[in-house]
């Protein structure tokens, strides 16, 4: 059995990957600030689940983390997804300073801060391993009113880049998954106006599902993709084309 | 010679064996990536192992620079007290 760590895993894209990589057999660990009776359902009725309260864009929490998550596993670690985010919206010149920061702190920050941990874990064990990073098609595409939020996500896919160089000799991969518009709570904000513009553009008229976005983190995880890294994998219905 | 150059002593010789290399004559004036069959990866391992086996971490507060045993093992020293 072999351990995957997934960042913010209680609702939405994160917790659909908890729920997959359980199914898949994996020892799944999760992270988040709040627990959600979701998570509480999942972990009180499967041992191979457990979920931590941990600050993602906080480094001693998720050394703190990491540390306690092996632990538990007892398994080696195999994988880190890199998925709790935030977004917030507004035109960058009246966007206040504080919520940037906020933002890449968790996005960007927060990411590395795990990527750095869970490779420190790779070393030790003396073994291969996998980093999945969830950024977005805002990253590459940009929005308007998400400035903060695609410096986060093009941030994240140049980390992917880099990673994928520096530990490339050690077998381990590290790729971005980008995906499109989901419909999940980060985009429940957005106007009716803007959501059927979104499907109407979209080649498969309609926004991306969790369902959508899982099987690709399973391949990426599998040994089948051994040989794919530093790779951006858009799955988007086809609105970037 | 200190129990902390020992342990670092010994730690770099495992690294080397376990890549399946011949270790050659290690001493402290060796430098890590010039005259032993290490690479960056490598001394990173190192690094996260000391930090574990003496509870030591020098580059918590930034880089610092080293090329030898010798001077990676002032570093810990410096960092003990
Ligand atoms: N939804 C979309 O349309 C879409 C599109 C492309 C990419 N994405 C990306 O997909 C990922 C997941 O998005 P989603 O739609 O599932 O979002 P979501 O429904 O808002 O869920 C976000 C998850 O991350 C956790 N989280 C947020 N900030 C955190 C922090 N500082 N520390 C720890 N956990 C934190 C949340 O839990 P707590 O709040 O309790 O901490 C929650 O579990 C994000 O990286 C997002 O950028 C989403």
């Amino acid at each position: 059995m072999k351990h995957i760590m997934v960042t913010g895993g209680s609702r939405g894209l994160g917790l659909g990957i908890v729920i997959h990589l359980l199914n898949q057999g994996y020892k799944v660990s999760t992270c988040s600030r709040n627990k959600t009776t979701a998570v509480d359902d999942l972990v009180n009725n499967n041992e191979h689940v457990k979920w931590f309260q941990c600050e993602v864009g906080n480094a001693e929490q998720t050394a703190t983390f990491v540390k306690s998550a092996c632990e538990w596993a007892e398994v080696p670690l195999w994988g880190l997804i890199n998925n709790a985010g935030i977004a917030k919206e507004g035109v960058l010149a009246t966007f206040p300073n504080v919520e940037s920061d906020a933002l890449l702190q968790v996005n960007l920050n927060g990411a590395l801060y795990f990527a750095r941990e869970v490779l420190r874990v790779f070393l030790r064990q003396n073994t291969a391993g996998r980093i999945i990073n969830i950024s977005s098609i805002i990253g590459s595409r940009g929005y308007t009113g998400l400035a903060a939020y695609s410096a986060s996500k093009a941030g994240l896919d140049g980390l992917t880049r880099a990673l994928a160089r520096e530990n490339g000799r050690r077998n381990i991969t590290v790729n971005s998954i980008a995906p499109g518009y989901l419909d999940t709570e980060m985009s429940s904000t957005l106007s009716d106006k803007k959501r059927d513009q979104i499907i109407r553009r979209t080649p498969m008229h309609r926004l991306g599902t969790v369902a959508d976005i899982t099987p690709a983190i399973s391949f990426l995880l599998s040994d089948e993709a051994a040989f794919i890294t530093g790779q951006t994998l858009t799955i988007d219905g086809g609105i970037t084309n | 010679m200190s129990n902390l150059a020992d342990i670092i002593l010994n730690e770099t010789r495992q690294i080397i064996e376990n890549k399946a290399e011949v270790c050659p004559e290690i001493t402290v004036e060796s430098e890590f990536l010039v005259d032993l069959p290490m690479d960056s990866l490598d001394l990173a391992t190192l690094i996260v192992t000391l930090e574990l086996t003496t509870g030591i971490d020098p580059f918590r507060d930034g880089f610092k620079t080293f090329h030898s045993i010798a001077e990676l093992i002032a570093l810990y020293e410096g960092a003990a007290v």
